[in-house]
C-alpha cells in the first residue's frame, strides 16, 4: 500500500486516515471502471465517513463511484470522469435485527451470500437469487435493482426495502422510510434510489422486511422440442393455481453449457424449462403431481431433479456469465424486458438475429415474469453494436426493452447501453440535479448520460 | 350570482357541463372523509388527459392551486382544499382502457371505482389485489396517490407494488408516461416515487396495474379471546413463526359489539377481541396453514376459534369488518380514526398504552387494526359539539401517534399524511430529510400549485395534529351514518345535475 500523499489521494486520508486510502497503481486498477482508472480507492467505513468523502468530492468536483465486489460495475455508460473509487467493503454490519418481527438494517458492503448465512439461523432469507450470486453486495443489489428468477414469487428489492439511509454528495445522511412493513409517511426516496446505478447518493444502510425460507424446495426440469411447446406449459402453469419460487427457459447455447451434468440422453439440444416450487412436503408433492400432468398435456415429460444438482445449478443458472466466463469468451450480458406473452418470441427473434450476426447466444427467460437475460459469446467485437441494434430492435417492436449489462468498453463508444430515454427523461434529469447538484456521481454513467 | 372569469375560462376550455361554481355545488367539495377546511373555487371534471392539460395550463396562467379528487374518501385531508383553487374531480374519468389477461396487467383511467376493476377481471380468474375497507368508493387514482393498503396487502403489498406504470400530467401541464407496460424500464424508478405523493407531484391520468390470479382456496378463520393481550400476542406468535396469512385483522370489544350491532356479522358481543384471518393459496397448504394457525391461536388462550364454512359466512364476516368505521359511527356522534404503524412484535405495549390514553383522557377508543403488518386504527369516539372534548380527543391522538413514532414506527400506514400530519413529519424525519423532500417536490411542483399544504411540514406549526380545524364542523361525523358521504357527493359530479 502506497501512502496517500498527494492530491485527492490526500485531501481523503484527511477525512478517512491514510491507512484507507490506496494509490497502488496495481491495486487502483482493480478498480478500473470502463477503462478508466481512478486516482485512489477510499475504503470509508462509517455512513459518516461517506457523506464527508462526497461532500469534499463535491467540494472539489473530484467524480467517485461507489464499488464494493463489482460484480454489476459493467452496467452503464463509460464514466465521463472517475477520480475516487470509494469502497463500502468496511461497511458489513447487521444495525438492528428484529428476527422475531422479521425485519433487519444491514449496511451496503455486506455480501449476499454471509447475509444469507447470518439470517439462516432463524430459518428467514431475503428472497433475491441476483446475478454476481453471493458475491453480489446488498448495495450494489440496490444500486442495479438487480433481481433473478425468484422475483416471479418474491418481486424484487423494491418490494421488500421498507426504509433506507442515504449519504449525499452535500454531506448529509438522509433517512427515508423506517423498520415497519407499512409506512406511507413522506416522499419515497428509496425507489429512487434503488436502481439509480450509483448516480444520486451512496446506500449506507437498507432495511428490509425478511421472509421464512420455504420449508422444501423442488426443482423439475422439462425438455422442451420447441418454443410453442414451452409456451402453452408456460401459460398453463400461470393459468394453474400454481404459484412456482421460480420458472426459467434456457434456450441458445444456454442448455448445453449451463444444464446439470447428469443430463438425459438428448436434453442438451432442446429447450429447457426450468421449475422450482417450495413448501410444505405436501404442497411440494402437489407440484409435483400437477406440473406432471400440465407437461403431459404439452407432449412433454417433467423430471425431478436431486437438490444437491439442482441447488448449484440454479446458482450457476442466475449467474450464468460469471458461470460461463472462466471457459468461454464471453463479449457481452443482455438484458430484455417485456410483457410476459412476448417473452417466448422474443427468444426466438433473438437466437435468429445473434445467428445473422455470426454470434452465439445462452438464452435464460425468466418467462413468468418477461424478463430475458442473453449471454453473448464469441461475437465479433466490431459486430457487437449491430447485434445489440437488432436485438434492441426485436425488443421494442414487440413492446418491450433492451439494456446492455455488461460489454467490452471499447465497445461502448457505438453502443447506448441503456437505449434511447423517454418523455420522463427530463424529470429524471431534475432528480439527478436535486441529489447530486455537483454531478460527481458516477457522471455520465446512467440513462441519457446521467 | 355569475361565474368567475377562472370559471368562465375553465367551461371554455372543458365545457360548461363539466364546472361546477355555485356555492351550493362547491360546498359539497369542501370535505373528504376526515374533514373539512373551505371550498373551492371551482371544480372541473375533465374526461380526457388534454382537458387536464389544458386545467393545468389555466391554473399556471392565473397562479392559483389545483387538488385532484378521486372518490373524496382519503382519511387524511388529501383532497380537501388548504388555500383556495381548483378541485379536479377524476369522477368521469372511469373507464378501464385495457384489460390484457395474457399480460397479467390492466389500464385505468383514475376514476376507475377499485372494486369494479376486480370485479372486470373476475370472470377471467383475475383480480386487482390492493383491497382497502373503501373499494367499494374509492378510486385507483387516490389509491395511487395515497399508496394505499387493504386487508390483503399484508401478504400481497401495498398498491406501489401492483402498478407499472403512470401517465401524468405535470404542473407544467406536460405529460409523461413513467415506468411501462413491463418490469424494469430502463430509467429511475419515476412510477414508485409518484405512488404515495398524495397528488403533490402530478395528476395522474392513467395507470397500468399487474392483475393477480385469484387462489385456488380460501380459509377464513374468527378467533375470539377473552383478553386483548391474547389476541396481540398471537399476531406476534404468528409473525415470528413466519406465517403470513392473506389478512390479520383484530378487533376489539368495543368495535365489535358496535359492529356486531350495526351488520350482525356473527360477531361474539361478550368477548375482548378478535383476529380475522384469512390464509389463501394451494388448498394443501390453506389446509395445513389454518391448522397452524388454530394451534397458535389456543395456545395464546383463544376461547374459541371458527372456520367460515360457506362462502356466505366468510362474507358475512368480512362485512362486518369492512363496514368497522361505520358502525361505530353508529354508536358516536363522531369518532377520529388514527393511523399509525409500529413493530408487530409491540402489538401487546401497544395496546396497553392506547387503553391508558383513553382512560386518561376519559374517552372510548375501539380499535381496528391491520395487526398483521402492525397498522393500528385506533378510532376515538366523542362528541363534536363537547369543545372541550375534541381538544381531548386531539391530545389523545397525537399521544398515541407520538407512541409509534417512538416505538420505532410510522406516524401513517395507509391514510396518508394530507392536511393532517404535515406538522408531525418532524416526529419520525430529520430537517436533512426533509430537506431532501422538499427539494424533489419543487423539482416536481415548482410554484407549489399542486395540492398545496400537504405532506410536507409548513414549519409555522410545531408538532400539531392538524385535526382541529374540522372540530365542529362535522368533522368525522360525515362518517357517522356508516355510509361513504363522499359517494353521495360524486354521484353529484358524474352524474346529472350539473348546471
Ligand atoms: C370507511 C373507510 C375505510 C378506509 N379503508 C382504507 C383501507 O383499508 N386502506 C387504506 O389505505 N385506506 C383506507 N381508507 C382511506 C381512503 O379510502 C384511501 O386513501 C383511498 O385511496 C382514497 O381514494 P379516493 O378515490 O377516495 O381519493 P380521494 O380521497 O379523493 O383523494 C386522495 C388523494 O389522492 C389525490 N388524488 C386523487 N386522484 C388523483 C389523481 N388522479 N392524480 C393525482 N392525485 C390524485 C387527492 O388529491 C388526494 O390527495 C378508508 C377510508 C374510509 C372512509
Amino acid at each position: 500500500m502506497t501512502t496517500a500523499t498527494q492530491g485527492a489521494a490526500a485531501e481523503m486520508a484527511a477525512i478517512v486516515g491514510e491507512s484507507r486510502v490506496v494509490t497502488d497503481p496495481a491495486a487502483r486498477a482493480g478498480y478500473a471502471v470502463d477503462g478508466e482508472t481512478p486516482q485512489c480507492v477510499v475504503y470509508a467505513p462509517s455512513a459518516e465517513q461517506v457523506a464527508a468523502v462526497l461532500r469534499h468530492a463535491a467540494d472539489r468536483r473530484l467524480a467517485v463511484i461507489p464499488v464494493r465486489n463489482l460484480t454489476k460495475i459493467g452496467l452503464g455508460q463509460r464514466p465521463r470522469a472517475y477520480d475516487v473509487a470509494l469502497s463500502l467493503k468496511e461497511m458489513n454490519q447487521v444495525w438492528y435485527y428484529e428476527p422475531d418481527d422479521l425485519t433487519v438494517s444491514v449496511e451496503p458492503g455486506m455480501k449476499l451470500g454471509d447475509f444469507q448465512h447470518f439470517l439462516s439461523r432463524h430459518n428467514l432469507w431475503l428472497p433475491v437469487d441476483p446475478p454476481g450470486g453471493e458475491k453480489a453486495s446488498i448495495g450494489g443489489i440496490l444500486a442495479a435493482n438487480a433481481s433473478g428468477p425468484l422475483r416471479l414469487r418474491y418481486g424484487t428489492a423494491r418490494d421488500f426495502t421498507i426504509g433506507m439511509k442515504i449519504a449525499t454528495t452535500e454531506g448529509k445522511i438522509v433517512k427515508t422510510g423506517g423498520r415497519v412493513v407499512k409506512n406511507v409517511a413522506g416522499y419515497d426516496l428509496a425507489k429512487l434510489l434503488i436502481g439509480s446505478c450509483g448516480t444520486l447518493g451512496v446506500i449506507v444502510e437498507a432495511s428490509f422486511k425478511l421472509f421464512p425460507r420455504p420449508a422444501q424446495r423442488l426443482t423439475f426440469a422439462v425438455a422442451v422440442p420447441a418454443l410453442g411447446q414451452a409456451r402453452d406449459l408456460r401459460r398453463r402453469i400461470q393459468q394453474s393455481a400454481l404459484e412456482p419460487l421460480r420458472i426459467l427457459l434456457l434456450a441458445g447455447e444456454a442448455p448445453r453449457l449451463l444444464g446439470p451434468d447428469s443430463g438425459s440422453a438428448g436434453r442438451e439440444r432442446a429447450l429447457q424449462l426450468w421449475i422450482e416450487a417450495g413448501g410444505s412436503a405436501a404442497v411440494v408433492d402437489r407440484y409435483a403431481r400437477a406440473l406432471d400432468d400440465l407437461a403431459r398435456r404439452c407432449g412433454l415429460t417433467i423430471e425431478r431433479l436431486d437438490e444437491e444438482i439442482a441447488a448449484p445449478a440454479w446458482a450457476r443458472l442466475c449467474d450464468a456469465p460469471a458461470a460461463l466466463a472462466p471457459a468461454l469468451p464471453i463479449t457481452a450480458t443482455l438484458k430484455a424486458t417485456l410483457p410476459i406473452a412476448a417473452t417466448e418470441e422474443f427468444v426466438g427473434r433473438s437466437e435468429e438475429e445473434a445467428g445473422r450476426e455470426g454470434a452465439r447466444v445462452a438464452v435464460l427467460a425468466q418467462v413468468g415474469v418477461g424478463v430475458t437475460r442473453l449471454v453473448v459469446l464469441e461475437a465479433e467485437r466490431n459486430r457487437l453494436a449491430g447485434l445489440v441494434a437488432r436485438l434492441r430492435g426485436a425488443a421494442s417492436a414487440l413492446g418491450g426493452a433492451l439494456v446492455v449489462e455488461q460489454c467490452p468498453w471499447e465497445a461502448k463508444s457505438e453502443i447506448d447501453v441503456w437505449g434511447p430515454p423517454g418523455d420522463d427523461f427530463e424529470m429524471m434529469r431534475k432528480i439527478k440535479a436535486a441529489w447530486d447538484p455537483s454531478g460527481v456521481l458516477s457522471p455520465g454513467r446512467f440513462v441519457g448520460g446521467l | 350570482m355569475h361565474p368567475s372569469p377562472l370559471v368562465r375560462e375553465l367551461e371554455r376550455r372543458v365545457g360548461r357541463e363539466a364546472v361546477l361554481w355555485r356555492p351550493e355545488d362547491l360546498m359539497l367539495y369542501e370535505y373528504d372523509a376526515l374533514s373539512s377546511r373551505r371550498a373551492p373555487d371551482a371544480v372541473v371534471f375533465p374526461t380526457s388527459t388534454e382537458h387536464v392539460v389544458e386545467i393545468m395550463r389555466l391554473a399556471n396562467r392565473e397562479r392559483v392551486p389545483v387538488v385532484g379528487r378521486g372518490a373524496g374518501t382519503s382519511l387524511s385531508g388529501g383532497p380537501v382544499v388548504a388555500e383556495g383553487g381548483i378541485v379536479v374531480s377524476f369522477a368521469r374519468m372511469k373507464k378501464i382502457l385495457e384489460i390484457d389477461i395474457e399480460n397479467q396487467r390492466a389500464r385505468v383511467q383514475p376514476g376507475v371505482v377499485n372494486l369494479d376493476l376486480s370485479l372486470a377481471v373476475a370472470d377471467a380468474g383475475y383480480y386487482y389485489a390492493p383491497d382497502p375497507s373503501s373499494q367499494k368508493a374509492c378510486t385507483i387514482g387516490g389509491n395511487v396517490a395515497e399508496n394505499s393498503g387493504g386487508p390483503h396487502t399484508l401478504a400481497y403489498g401495498v398498491t406501489s407494488q401492483h402498478v407499472l406504470g403512470l401517465e401524468v400530467v405535470l404542473a407544467g401541464g406536460e405529460v409523461i408516461h413513467t415506468g411501462a407496460s413491463f418490469w424494469d424500464r430502463p430509467g429511475y424508478d419515476l412510477t414508485g416515487f409518484l405512488v404515495g405523493s398524495e397528488g403533490t407531484l402530478g395528476l395522474v391520468t392513467e395507470i397500468t396495474v399487474r392483475l393477480m390470479r385469484r387462489p385456488e382456496a380460501v380459509k377464513t378463520l374468527l378467533a375470539i379471546y377473552n383478553q386483548v393481550g391474547d389476541a396481540t400476542r398471537t399476531v406476534a406468535m404468528l409473525t415470528a413463526h413466519g406465517i403470513t396469512p392473506a389478512a390479520l385483522e383484530m378487533m376489539d370489544g368495543v368495535t365489535l359489539r358496535a359492529v356486531e350491532a350495526a351488520t350482525g356479522a356473527g360477531y361474539p358481543t361478550d368477548s375482548a377481541a378478535v383476529l380475522l384471518i384469512e390464509v389463501e393459496g394451494l388448498r394443501e397448504a390453506v389446509d395445513e396453514q389454518a391448522d397452524i394457525i388454530e394451534q397458535v391461536c389456543r395456545r395464546n388462550q383463544a376461547r374459541e376459534v371458527l372456520r367460515a364454512r360457506t362462502e356466505e359466512a366468510r362474507a358475512r364476516l368480512w362485512r362486518g369488518r369492512k363496514n368497522a368505521f361505520g358502525a361505530l359511527g353508529r354508536i358516536s356522534p363522531s369518532y377520529y380514526v388514527q393511523d399509525g404503524v409500529i413493530p408487530r412484535t409491540r402489538l401487546p405495549e401497544m395496546l396497553d398504552d392506547i387503553e391508558r390514553v383513553a382512560q386518561r383522557y376519559g374517552l372510548l377508543i375501539g380499535n381496528i387494526f391491520h395487526a398483521g403488518d402492525g397498522n393500528l386504527h385506533p378510532l376515538i369516539l366523542f362528541d363534536s359539539r363537547d369543545p372541550a372534548e375534541c381538544e381531548r380527543v386531539v391530545e389523545a391522538a397525537s399521544e398515541i401517534i407520538a407512541k409509534c413514532a417512538e416505538m420505532g414506527g410510522s406516524i401513517t400506514g395507509e391514510h396518508g399524511v394530507g392536511l393532517e400530519k404535515n406538522e408531525l413529519m418532524p416526529l419520525i424525519f430529520s430537517p436533512d430529510d426533509l430537506e431532501m423532500m422538499r427539494r424533489l417536490k419543487a423539482a416536481w411542483n415548482p410554484d407549489g400549485l399542486l395540492n398545496p399544504g400537504k405532506v410536507l411540514p409548513s414549519g409555522k406549526m410545531c408538532g400539531e395534529l392538524r385535526i382541529q380545524v374540522s372540530m365542529g364542523s362535522g368533522a368525522s361525523t360525515s362518517a357517522v351514518n356508516g355510509r361513504l358521504p363522499s359517494r353521495r357527493r360524486e354521484r353529484v359530479g358524474s352524474g346529472g345535475g350539473l348546471p
